[in-house]
């Protein structure tokens, strides 16, 4: 029953934002289901960790430990976006971006575009994690990038349709891939399970019976599977639409790619490196992560380094995040997974914060380059840019934010499996970020007062920064006890190979 | 027993089928007019869906009929009419302008080929008995093909609708390996894969006609704005 209803109650909301006529409802109605849906996904945790699995509608719906962490993940990220959303757009309203400026049709057309997509898009992420089938999976992750190509266009700029175009079609390319994985994982099920019932693609069959499958078929399979969600995840080398859409998408929309959409990516290769480690054993997978793993840091490194525009440097950063995960999963072992499932949820709490961060000072600007800002942004806006300097240190990893720990994980879990090349390699890309981020941010932030007064009014974008803030500033101290829980068991059902 | 009973001449049939797609693919590759394109990818769809037809009808798979009318619907009759009446809405230029010369696409696209031919030798394993591999040895090796043949048609193009024209060919080969190893996938997911193949081919379409309309061109090799 909560499996439906979490599927259900965005659906609605996209439903009535399509018919409100005002903003007021949309934003209200937008606030809700993210509100409801995060109790749900608290729910359904809840009584994951008391009773095990949940299942519905005849299997077709599944979830475990590691579904329902990814679940939470998505309604968390869902309802600090709801919120943010309301003083993102009504700035962007003001500032008359909405070619004819005057408050009326085309800005509430607009919004409607965007609180009507914006559930549908929660939605099948929900659908990602929720469906036991690989078939239905594969679909809703398809759906996940048709619903969200329009909110890329959202500002229809030349450049954001050039953003969109890239995405849809790379995108379209690497679930092809992934697609003929999943076909291929279904033939080499099929002789082994012998029925041509739908039961053929559920994953909690074929997890039973993974020991059995053809080899060669398997290796190919996740093969394509490793790129084809991968392109979705956004690993280098197919990470080329990544900049491009998390600059051009409003900034809402960029913090669920980012820290969303991601894990639901993530998600879908955990699913199928399960199924691959039992039927190949864990090395095969193993080697293939860590060399991508190591791909993705490699290449967002120079990348950091030289960056123009404070919008793109995010979307290298997630890169770079994609790429530990990666490294992680590829490091195996308890601790290697146990990393990666940490680092997946400390990222997805800090992530969006230093999203709404970057879209305040965007939309203060009017600009994203960092030649255009001018220094001593902190004067003009004290929440804001301390915020973002204090985010900026907990997304690139510094000790009393929560990021540290899990990086640090995966590191012990690198030496455990005396990774020793690839642990050196990790540190060092990781240092290197660290002093790119803090060159820029601290250069656009820091410096003399130019006499600007404080420009920051907006109590919607002021208090959704803050609290958030807050919030991970707690995950550095204390990670709360049943949390904690849901992790170990999504690991433990990532590890257990038997 | 009549001859169309007999599931050798079902299975010449399929082969015959799978050949002619083949051939079908490597004709896009060198044609050079947009309609035409279009319409070889409509004629392939309905080999596709003889195919589905062929196997439902000698293995007892209804299920099977119901893709192969999908089909039918889908790519046969609705996508190609909207990308023709897409091609006269923006006043596209008729002819495709590969980015490598058609001689020597056609040379690549058969080295693909063979490519296909070798990865699908490696499913085959005859002393396994009768598996249903064993019919779809050929046409795997046409599905890998078209696979990356389609994959080779979208970087060697330019313009956004060949582009999705690529895709969707490249998706026919996903349909014909998915029917030709397992006889088609679960119904349910067959479903799917069919409406975000739909709403898909819708987006690119608007996309393309924003495109067209922003940049006065549907040149993607033109979308180079965004660096580093």
């Amino acid at each position: 029953m909560v499996l439906f209803l979490l599927l259900i109650v965005p659906l609605i909301a996209a439903a009535i934002a399509f018919a409100a006529r005002r903003r007021s409802v949309m934003e209200a109605v937008n606030i809700c289901a993210a509100a409801l849906t995060f109790l749900l996904a608290l729910t359904l945790a809840g009584s994951i960790l008391s009773s095990g699995t949940v299942s519905a509608m005849s299997d077709l719906l599944y979830a475990d430990a590691l579904s329902s962490l990814v679940v939470l993940l998505v309604a968390f990220v869902y309802l600090a976006c709801a919120v943010y959303a309301v003083g993102y757009f009504r700035d962007d309203e003001k500032s008359g971006i909405f070619e004819d400026g005057i408050v009326g049709t085309v800005s509430i057309g607009k919004l409607r575009e965007y609180y009507a997509l914006t559930p549908l898009f929660v939605s099948s992420m929900l659908l990602v994690a929720l469906s036991n089938n690989l078939g239905i999976m594969w679909v809703a992750i398809e759906g996940t990038t048709l619903a969200s190509v329009f909110l890329v266009t959202y500002y229809g700029r030349p450049n954001s349709l050039e953003a969109a175009w890239k995405y849809a079609i790379i995108g379209g390319v690497g679930l092809s891939m992934a697609l003929f994985g999943t076909i291929l994982t279904y033939y080499s099920a099929h002789t082994v399970l012998g029925t041509e019932t739908l039961a053929g693609l559920n994953w909690s069959v074929l997890v039973t019976k993974a020991s059995q499958f053809d080899r060669t078929t398997m290796r190919l399979a996740f093969i394509l599977i490793l790129l084809g969600y991968g392109t979705k995840a956004g690993i280098a080398p197919m990470h080329t639409w990544k900049p491009d859409a998390y600059s051009e998408a409003p900034v809402p929309v960029a913090a669920m790619l980012a820290a969303a959409m991601l894990n639901c990516a993530l998600y879908g290769l955990l699913r199928f490196l399960i199924l691959t480690s039992r039927c190949l054993g864990p090395e095969f997978a193993s080697h293939l992560l860590i060399i991508f793993g190591l791909l993705s840091m490699g290449i967002a490194t120079p990348f950091v380094l030289v960056q123009h525009s404070f919008r793109r440097i995010l979307a290298y950063s997630s890169i770079d995040h994609c790429g530990i995960m990666v490294l992680g999963l590829g490091f195996g072992g308890p601790l290697g997974v146990l990393g990666m499932l940490l680092h997946m949820t400390f990222h997805s709490v800090t992530k969006p914060l230093l999203f709404f961060c970057v879209g305040n000072i965007q939309q203060h600007l009017k600009t994203d380059q960092f030649r255009k800002a001018k220094d001593g942004l902190i004067h003009a806006m004290p929440v804001s840019s301390a915020v973002l300097l204090m985010t900026t240190l907990a997304v690139t990893g510094s000790p009393p934010f929560s990021l540290f720990q899990s990086e640090f994980t995966i590191l012990r879990a690198a030496f455990d499996g005396s990774h020793f090349v690839p642990a050196v390699l990790f540190v060092t890309f990781l240092v290197a970020i660290f002093a790119g981020f803090l060159i820029h941010i601290a250069r656009l932030v820091l410096g003399p007062d130019p006499g600007v007064p404080d420009s920051e009014t907006c109590v919607w974008k002021k208090y959704s920064l803050v609290g958030l803030a807050c919030f991970v500033v707690l995950m550095g101290f204390w990670l709360p006890a049943p949390l904690y829980a849901l992790i170990q068991g999504a690991a433990h059902i990532v590890n257990d190979v038997r | 027993m009549h001859f169309y009973q007999d599931p050798q001449f079902g299975e010449r049939m399929i082969t015959l089928m799978a050949a002619l797609v083949l051939v079908l693919q490597i004709a896009m590759v060198a044609q050079r007019w947009l309609v035409t394109n279009i319409r070889v990818f409509a004629a392939q769809s309905f080999l596709l869906a003889g195919i589905a037809t062929t196997i439902a009808y000698f293995n007892n798979a209804p299920h099977i009929y119901f893709v192969a009318v999908l089909t039918i619907v889908v790519k046969v009759i609705f996508l190609p009419v909207l990308m023709e009446r897409l091609v006269v809405k923006i006043e596209l230029r008729q002819e495709i302008k590969p980015l490598i010369n058609v001689p020597l696409s056609v040379l690549i696209s058969g080295a693909l080929t063979i490519l296909g031919y070798v990865v699908a030798e490696s499913f085959y394993h005859p002393e396994a008995g009768t598996t249903p591999a064993t019919l779809g040895h050929n046409t795997l090796a046409v599905a890998i093909a078209l696979f990356l043949i389609g994959f080779f048609m979208m970087l060697n193009r330019r313009k956004a609708l060949t582009q999705v024209i690529a895709l969707l060919s490249l998706e026919n080969g996903l349909f014909l390996a998915a029917i030709s190893l397992t006889y088609g996938m679960p119904l349910v997911v067959e479903l799917g894969v069919f409406f975000d193949l739909l709403v898909a081919s819708m987006v690119l379409g608007i996309l393309v006609y924003r495109i067209r309309e922003t940049f006065d061109s549907v040149d993607v090799s033109k979308l180079r704005r965004l660096r580093g």
